[in-house]
């Protein structure tokens, strides 16, 4: 697909959040095009989450905008959230719930049809491979059910946005890479914003990337813009070079 | 299915399924009335102490049961809040309403459930000490004493907002135990008098074991019914408004 004839889906301007004296974002100006995933890097406290947050309408920005798919986050909330999806960082499941239940009460927060709901609950089942533990409860599942279960919660109400925030944190190998294969899947008909800490996840999956240092772009393009801009391949040595040079100052 | 009934469904099978909610809400206050029950028994008729008649304690153990409401939704709700699962449901387009009404039906519901169980093994017990309940006023109390419970579970919808998931639970222990006690449950105020009752008028629980006993024995004196029933239903309604003013507040504050 040819991001650059797709529509604008995601855009920022001047975004920023302060908490206090502490600025967790200072300025961000993104824009992130229809069927693009777009990663957020950065060390723990530069901004990522804090970005997410305010372009799910879970927390208002200080200064700036952001629109998805034209829509003001401040200003139209609720038309924002019918079309968002959001993985939080904790895998956010309801404990009790069988996995089949967790997608079901999902379903129906964004959808009254009964039918519907359970049509969304067995295409999840079958995208996300569920079927083998689609009865049991949440809290008898591993590290890797549970955030496979978290992705599929937020993908029920066929965001055409999905957020993914740190989606393979504290997982082994084996269940990280199988995720890496769903996400590649999701992103063929969806916007997806990803943070991680981890280079090769957002060098496998993304289209670009955009490096936040102390709330702000330190760099933000395709994996060989930010090669150039650093001096250096690889994107770990290029994030070394970018933010680690901004951290010496 | 609407939004606050996807909620109020989630809510009602994640506290069916804890077992601890069976212990609490059901097997502890039936333990007590068991208990008590062979405590009268033991007493002499001539000591005059009526407290643990069945008519009386039957109440008062459904009452108590209540206060155990308030603990499982106070916990229910600060778990939430603890993790990012409200933050999560944030982002979904259900609002303020639907938490609210989530978290109180099936609770509501519950209680309604756990009275009558209560109530059916009090009738038997009643059967089996040769004091039989009346069937209407057994059932008349059960429903009035529905507004005791919304009090309750209003009560533990505050807590479970202000409070984090350790503070909570603890607070409410303090309350049930303070609630079970100048509730006058377990023992006669009305015979001590003094600054006891004094204290115990000043405190809602008082009314609320006064207006089971009464409506039981199909009492519906202003003094006995009218009074607790009018202080009882402007605390429920005070508490809950108050509850979800105070939810409502919280969430527009975690989404600024």
């Amino acid at each position: 697909m040819k991001l650059a004839a797709t529509k604008e889906m995601i855009r920022t301007e001047g975004l920023t959040r302060k908490y206090g004296a502490k600025t967790a974002v200072d300025g961000v100006n993104l824009s992130v095009r229809e069927g693009e995933l777009f990663a957020l890097l950065g060390v723990n406290g530069a901004g990522k989450t804090t970005t997410i947050r305010m372009l799910s309408c879970l927390a208002v920005p200080t200064a700036g905008e952001a629109f998805v798919d034209g829509k003001s986050c401040t200003k139209n909330p609720e038309e924002v959230k019918r079309i968002i999806g959001i993985s939080p960082q904790d895998t956010a499941v309801a404990e009790r719930l069988t996995v089949r239940e967790n997608l079901e009460f999902m379903a129906g927060l964004y959808s009254a049809e009964k039918a519907l709901c359970r049509e969304r609950t067995e295409k999840m089942t079958e995208l996300f491979h569920l079927g083998e533990v689609l009865d049991q409860q949440a809290r008898t599942l591993s590290g890797g059910w549970k955030r496979k279960l978290s992705i599929a919660m937020a993908m029920i109400g066929e965001p055409r946005v999905l957020f993914l925030d740190e989606p393979t944190l504290g997982l082994d190998v084996l269940a990280r890479r199988e995720l890496w294969k769903l996400i590649g899947r999701l992103k063929e008909k969806r916007t997806i914003i990803l943070t991680t800490h981890y280079m090769e996840e957002a060098e496998q999956l993304s289209d670009r990337i955009a490096i936040l240092q102390k709330g702000r772009i330190r760099a933000c393009g395709t994996l060989a813009d930010i090669e150039e801009k650093a001096g250096v391949s690889g994107l770990e040595n290029a994030f070394v070079a970018l933010a680690g040079e901004e951290e010496e100052r | 299915m609407n939004r606050t009934m996807v909620m109020a469904w989630r809510n009602r099978k994640e506290l069916l399924r804890d077992p601890l909610s069976y212990i609490f809400c059901l097997a502890f206050p039936l333990v007590m009335l068991a208990i008590m029950t062979l405590v009268n028994e033991s007493i002499p008729k001539e000591a005059g102490m009526t407290v643990f008649r069945i008519e009386n304690l039957g109440p008062g153990v459904a009452v108590f049961g209540q206060t155990f409401l308030m603990l499982f939704t106070a916990l229910n709700v600060s778990k939430d809040r603890a993790g990012s699962f409200l933050v999560r449901l944030y982002a979904t387009p259900a609002n303020s309403r639907d938490f609210i009404l989530g978290y109180l039906i099936p609770m509501l519901e519950i209680s309604v459930m756990q009275n009558a169980v209560i109530y059916a093994v009090s009738w038997i017990l009643s059967l089996v000490t040769g004091n039989p309940l009346n069937a209407a006023g057994l059932l008349v109390s059960l429903l009035v004493l529905q507004i005791s419970s919304a009090m309750f579970i209003g009560i533990g919808l505050l807590f479970g907002t202000l409070f984090s998931e350790k503070a909570a639970p603890g607070l409410c222990s303090i309350l049930i135990s303070l609630g079970s006690f100048l509730g006058c449950i377990w023992f006669d105020a009305e015979s001590l008098g003094g600054v006891m009752l004094k204290i115990c008028r000043l405190l809602p629980f008082y009314y609320c074991t006064k207006l089971g006993r009464s409506s039981l024995r199909l009492d519906f004196g202003g003094d006995v019914f009218l009074l607790p029933l009018l202080i009882v239903t402007a605390c429920a309604v005070l508490i809950c408004t108050g509850a979800a003013v105070v939810f409502r507040t919280r969430m527009r504050a975690d989404l600024a």
